[in-house]
């Protein structure tokens, strides 16, 4: 007996907005509101930590590339996945330990910081 | 190091030795050069993300063109200057749909300010950044990219298209070179630097 679903195409129309969050478990947005795209990410050292055991690939993924710090924005690019989702997993591996992230400053502070400015301003002089 | 590491482990939330990262915005319409302008001075070829928006996420009830479409997909181009072990400059080039990319929060709150690079053949397609970061409060310089080295309008002629505050820096040059980008980019930061030598002066007298 036939359905009047054979012959469709599985996922096809869905299949780019849906897959992502297949990785997150259906979760949408991250449990903290205060990942932006430039907080800085750096994995924390292994050795005192239990073992990763049940992580997705992406997340072992975000934990190497983050042996340099990166920030947020970078590792999305990296994983070639949006960066919503690339915030949810950010926030995983912070509740299991295993990054440190660094917050920007708020602009209306660093926006006024002469000192931060500039060394930016000397920066850029030296390119 | 060793025990100084350790420290931040358990704080992940701590500063720690990653680097502070600052953000500025490379904004302007369709073709004007963003992403050009973005490797002129990265020190990586620009990178591309991409976010899905929502009206949900974005906080709007509607907005046109957006009616009845819950979720759309913009990309932008980033690239990276290593200024020292202790601070990283990110330039993001806005994508070129605005309706899109002024509903992203995320990409707008923490810039230090803004460059806007404006075409003197399509001024228009650049009048929407320029009315964004006045109304949200976003410091801004205007680059007026010349191509090849073409200038066809004085610098007044542009000022006065764009009915610009004279208060905001205008710079011409050819963001393709590394000079001219990172030309734009000092006096954006020169720019910042003279608003909050006068920041206090002008709280007083905005609220005059």
């Amino acid at each position: 007996m036939s359905h009047w679903t054979d012959g469709m195409e599985p996922d096809d129309a869905e299949q780019t907005l849906i897959r992502p969050y297949t990785i997150t478990r259906g979760r949408t947005v991250p449990e903290r509101d205060d990942l932006t795209l430039i907080t800085m990410v750096a994995t924390v050292d292994d050795d005192e930590l239990p073992a990763a055991g049940r992580l997705e690939p992406e997340h072992r993924a975000i934990l190497d590339r983050c042996r340099t710090p990166a920030a947020l924005a970078e590792i999305a690019a990296t994983l070639d996945l949006p960066v919503s989702v690339t915030k949810i997993l950010i926030d995983d591996l912070i509740s299991l330990g295993r990054v440190k992230v660094r917050a920007p400053r708020p602009a209306d502070q660093g926006g006024l910081n002469t000192t931060l400015l500039q060394a930016v301003r000397d920066g850029l002089q030296r390119l | 190091m060793g025990s100084r590491d350790s420290e931040h482990a358990k704080r992940p939330d701590r500063p720690g030795p990653a680097p502070e990262a600052v953000k500025f915005l490379v904004a302007g319409g369709f073709g004007v050069g963003k992403t050009t302008l973005v490797g002129a001075v990265s020190e990586v070829a620009p990178v591309r993300t991409e976010e899905y928006l929502t009206r949900a996420s974005a906080g709007v009830d509607d907005i046109e063109g957006l009616a009845g479409k819950e979720t759309t997909t913009v990309a932008l181009d980033f690239g990276r200057i290593t200024i020292s072990p202790e601070l990283v400059v990110y330039l993001f080039g806005t994508p070129g749909q605005e309706r899109f990319w002024f509903m992203w929060n995320d990409l707008v709150q923490g810039a230090l300010g803004a460059v806007v690079l404006v075409d003197t053949r399509r001024l228009e397609v650049s009048f929407a950044s320029i009315d964004f970061f006045e109304n949200r409060g976003v410091p801004f310089v205007v680059g007026v990219n010349c191509f090849h080295g073409h200038r066809d309008r004085t610098e007044a002629e542009v000022r006065e298209a764009l009915d610009l505050d004279p208060a905001v820096p205008l710079v011409m040059g050819d963001v393709r070179r590394q000079d001219a980008a990172r030309d734009l980019l000092l006096a954006l930061v020169d720019h910042l630097m003279e608003r909050a030598a006068a920041g206090e002066d002008e709280a007083v007298r905005d609220s005059a």
